[in-house]
């Protein structure tokens, strides 16, 4: 029997993570309000022109992307873990690996890719003959196709960790009451995995409506890429606020779908001992089906993307391309991330402990408070602290405020596996602790901060690489000349020149893979 | 239907209260404890005992009674609402004291041990007692290790080893500092029922060997009565009685008591010429009840005998063969069942009519509001 004590008192501790938490909600209060106080002819303005081309384009984008990763991603994961075919082993793992590539850099390989007298277009030609229409990487099924290809993993992880932990009993149980096959996949399987896809389903819509990258190289209209241009080329930020004010409900929305979900679907975990399914023997005809397809699959979301990276970065080797400023690239951009991450673990400590230890309504509004990073898209983050900081000239395009906005939309994810680290720890522990002549600061040094050491540091590296990737707050924050890698990316694909931009992505990606796989083996959380 | 009628037999009386006003100050002493999580549902109430140097005291109570309650608050891990605790008689709770736990010295046994997973045994034991030398920290822990009975394991890390030996450097942990008193948290409830009798029997002797106070919760009479020199026994956040095990059973101050320490039964009765007449036979008017009073008698299956087989009023319900004994359950003649127990050996065919006689030492009555 565990029981929290009690806080009588408002502690050093709450008030400074009180603190914390206002500082990051500031920003998106300000954002709310700046769209609230513009005057209604901007809202008319946009109303009529811009906005229901932005919600159709959104929506659906987002709508496609989910049925889309929806069938990729169960379909994978019902092969993988209920087919014994080549290479399964190999599957399991493989389809991770797509997480490791940013979305601007995947969609900046398929412009190249689908672009006309591109390698896919001409082999698509070969096969259906020379004049066969192809599409454009600059459209709805161009976005669609590099969305999908870059959030399946998602959905495949959710379905592939409720599938191996569905316990086998309940079909059995469903099969001796006299339920046929079918029967029971649409009774029992599906009612009880369903929460699992719907959550992935909000996850992935909620990463496609805060995306920036892909959406901006593939000039696709959605929200991110209107608030930036807003900002960018007309210097409008009341009407940017307004775009971001649309957003960040539609994000909201997701995030409160997918949180509902989930939770539902804890319920459905079974206690107790579990039976996974066993894998069923297939032949050589479905064997090489179902590898054909894993082939295909992984090849557009990782392999073809990979080694054109690979191509062009020896390519720019080769031509002597790659010069020292490439070095100040790479500093700038451990710093900045070191940093962010840095601070984000310093701050974000006093926030997960108190919202573990002692849940009292305050505690667990301030973390609610700094969770709202997450329905922050970069551009509107970046708006906020744009507008925020415009008064404070001596901070104002400095790295400083760089720093914050990275703080603000990346503590989420750190405190997340913070705050679950914390809590695999046993309160227990620490009452032990106390009752050995342990004052509180020495329980948390002597127990807790060793216990929990391995998940902050992987919420350092998460919160490091998340930094490392990150586009439109660097692109509109960065003070002047100082650019990063992801900066470059952007930069150098926007002009198509896809031999400068591929060293950086290709680093990128290279460090990303490892942290993918160490982090998608205990938790899929990973953005 | 009842309400408590505390029957003191002779010599035996013992109030919780009446200790701490004698000659030597107790160890611990609770006056008027009140806890509580939600200011209209106190988890304790008014809880007030105390505890001699050396002495062991269980507390005793279904799940949800706030035994962990009263012990968590004498650790100092929950507040005091109403009410004080003195340790070594120094106040160290009240409504405007709070000392923490770790001023208290007061070692603590947790209910999943709590041991520390990122240390071994040895730096588990020498936890609390990083402010010693290192010479007399390093004999403390060896001195420890011996105690429990843990030399060889002490590089081991607790999940490495067995529940009995977690036990015991959970045990370990908490005595190396030499605390005041130990606290003890449903101490076998993690342990297999075979593990449980032996590391009773050792935790027995350790404390009596070590002459450690110690307090102990568990839901467990048996338990109790192996290991307490007082039981204080909790119902609803109440405490309903406090005394040694043998008052407990055979004198409870109530039915919920009579009932949780062992089986009872309670047979209505009428007081008529100074005795309590029942369909059972008289017992003696032990409460000092007035004439015509109506009361309940407590019956314990080994107050009975079955002595007549094959003729009587009552009848034979079922059988229920323990090893040691029989226990059978009765249908007497008014629709009451009541539990007689017999020798092992002593076999009789369910349905049989049997007739019992009383066979009770004392009598137990509570009063009986109809």
């Amino acid at each position: 029997m565990t029981v929290l004590a009690r806080q009588a008192v408002l502690s050093p501790l709450a008030i400074f993570s009180f603190g914390i938490s206002g500082l990051i909600v500031l920003p998106l209060l300000y954002v709310v309000y700046s769209a609230m106080k513009a005057d209604f002819a901007i809202w008319q303005r946009l109303w009529s022109t811009r906005i229901p081309e932005l919600f159709l384009n959104t929506v659906s984008l987002a709508f496609g992307v989910g049925i889309a990763t929806l069938t990729l991603g169960v379909s994978l994961a019902w092969f993988i873990t209920r087919y014994e075919f080549w290479g399964r082993g190999f599957w399991e793992w493989a389809f991770v690996l797509p997480l490791a590539i940013p979305s601007y850099v995947l969609a900046y390989v398929y412009t190249f890719l689908l672009d006309t007298g591109g390698p896919l277009e001409q082999a698509w030609q070969v096969v259906m003959g020379p004049e066969a229409p192809f599409f454009s990487p600059y459209s709805f099924i161009g976005a669609l196709m590099v969305m999908t290809l870059n959030t399946f993993p998602y959905v495949y992880l959710l379905a592939k960790t409720a599938l191996q932990n569905f316990n086998v009993t309940f079909e059995e149980a469903a099969q001796a009451t006299g339920a046929s096959q079918w029967a029971t996949i649409f009774r029992v399987f599906l009612p009880l995995i369903r929460p699992a896809l719907v959550a992935g389903l909000f996850l992935v819509t909620l990463y496609v409506v805060s995306d920036f990258g892909a959406v901006s190289l593939l000039r696709f209209q959605t929200f991110t890429y209107a608030v930036y241009q807003q900002i960018t080329g007309r210097y409008d930020y009341a009407a940017a606020s307004i775009l971001s004010l649309l957003l960040v409900s539609f994000a909201l929305i997701f995030l409160l779908g997918e949180r509902w979900f989930r939770r539902q679907s804890r319920y459905y975990q079974m206690t107790g001992k579990v039976r996974p399914p066993t894998l069923m023997p297939c032949s050589v005809s479905r064997s090489a089906l179902m590898t054909g397809y894993c082939v295909v699959v992984f090849g557009m979301a990782f392999a073809l993307p990979t080694y054109w990276l690979v191509q062009w970065t020896s390519e720019a080797w080769a031509e002597n391309e790659i010069g020292t400023e490439f070095l100040t690239y790479i500093w700038n951009s451990m710093v900045l991330s070191g940093g962010a991450a840095t601070l984000a673990l310093v701050l974000g400590t006093p926030l997960a402990y108190l919202a573990c230890r002692h849940p009292t309504r305050l505690n667990t509004l301030c973390i609610q408070g700094a969770y709202t990073g997450y329905v922050l898209p970069g551009p509107v983050a970046a708006l906020a602290l744009l507008i925020l900081f415009s008064s404070i000239p001596f901070l104002y395009g400095t790295a400083l405020v760089l720093v914050l906005a990275y703080l603000i939309h990346f503590l989420p994810a750190g405190l997340q596996s913070m705050e679950s680290a914390i809590q695999q720890v046993n309160p227990n522990l620490e009452e032990a602790a106390k009752s050995l002549g342990a004052r509180s600061y020495q329980a948390f040094q002597r127990v807790t901060l060793p216990l929990v050491r391995g998940g902050f540091l992987v919420a350092w590296i998460l919160m490091f690489l998340q930094c490392m990737k990150e586009l439109p707050a660097t692109l509109l924050l960065r003070p002047v000349g100082f650019d990063t890698l992801a900066v470059r990316i952007w930069l150098e694909a926007s002009e198509e020149l896809y031999q400068l931009a591929a060293p950086p992505a290709l680093l990128i990606v290279l460090m990303t893979i490892p942290v993918v796989m160490l982090l998608t083996r205990k938790n899929w959380q990973v953005g | 239907m009842n309400s408590q009628t505390v029957m003191q037999s002779p010599g035996t009386k013992k109030f919780p209260h009446s200790q701490f006003q004698g000659e030597s100050s107790p160890l611990l002493h609770l006056r008027h404890v009140t806890c509580a999580y939600h200011s209209q549902h106190p988890a304790v109430r008014d809880i007030s005992l105390s505890v001699n140097q050396g002495e062991i005291l269980c507390l005793l109570g279904p799940s949800g009674c706030g035994k962990t309650t009263t012990l968590r608050a004498i650790a100092g891990f929950e507040k005091v609402m109403i009410g004080e605790i003195y340790i070594n008689g120094r106040l160290v709770s009240s409504p405007t004291v709070h000392w923490p736990p770790d001023k208290r010295r007061v070692g603590m046994v947790f209910q999943d041990y709590a041991l520390f997973p990122h240390l071994c045994v040895a730096d588990n034991i020498g936890f609390g007692l990083n402010q010693w030398e290192d010479s007399q920290r390093k004999s403390q822990i060896h001195k420890m290790i011996e105690l429990v009975g843990l030399a060889d394991l002490e590089r081991r890390y607790p999940h490495e080893l067995s529940g009995g030996q977690q036990q015991r450097v959970a045990l370990a942990r908490a005595l190396a500092p030499n605390p005041v008193m130990l606290l003890m948290d449903e101490p076998f409830s993690n342990l297999d029922p075979d593990m449980t009798i032996k590391m009773r029997k050792e935790l027995y002797h350790l404390l009596r060997q070590t002459k450690t106070t110690s307090i102990l919760v568990t839901h467990d009479h048996d338990e109790a009565f192996a290991m307490a020199d007082q039981v204080a026994v909790l119902h609803e956040g109440n405490l309903v009685q406090c005394d040694t095990p043998e008052t407990i059973y055979h004198v409870p101050s109530c039915p919920f008591v009579a009932e949780f320490v062992g089986q009872a039964d309670f047979i209505p009765g009428n007081i008529q010429n100074g005795k309590v007449e029942t369909e059972l036979g008289a017992f003696t008017n032990q409460g000092g009840y007035e004439g015509g009073a109506n009361v309940l008698v407590m019956v314990r299956p080994d107050d009975l005998q079955i002595t007549k087989v094959g003729a009587g009023n009552a009848r034979i319900e079922s059988r229920q063969f323990r090893g040691s004994e029989n226990l059978y359950a009765i249908r007497l003649a008014s629709g009451r069942l009541v539990h007689c127990s017999a020798s092992s050996t002593e076999i009789y065919d369910v349905d049989a009519p049997v007739g019992l006689t009383i066979i009770a030492t004392h009598t137990v009555l509570f009063e009986h509001q109809s």
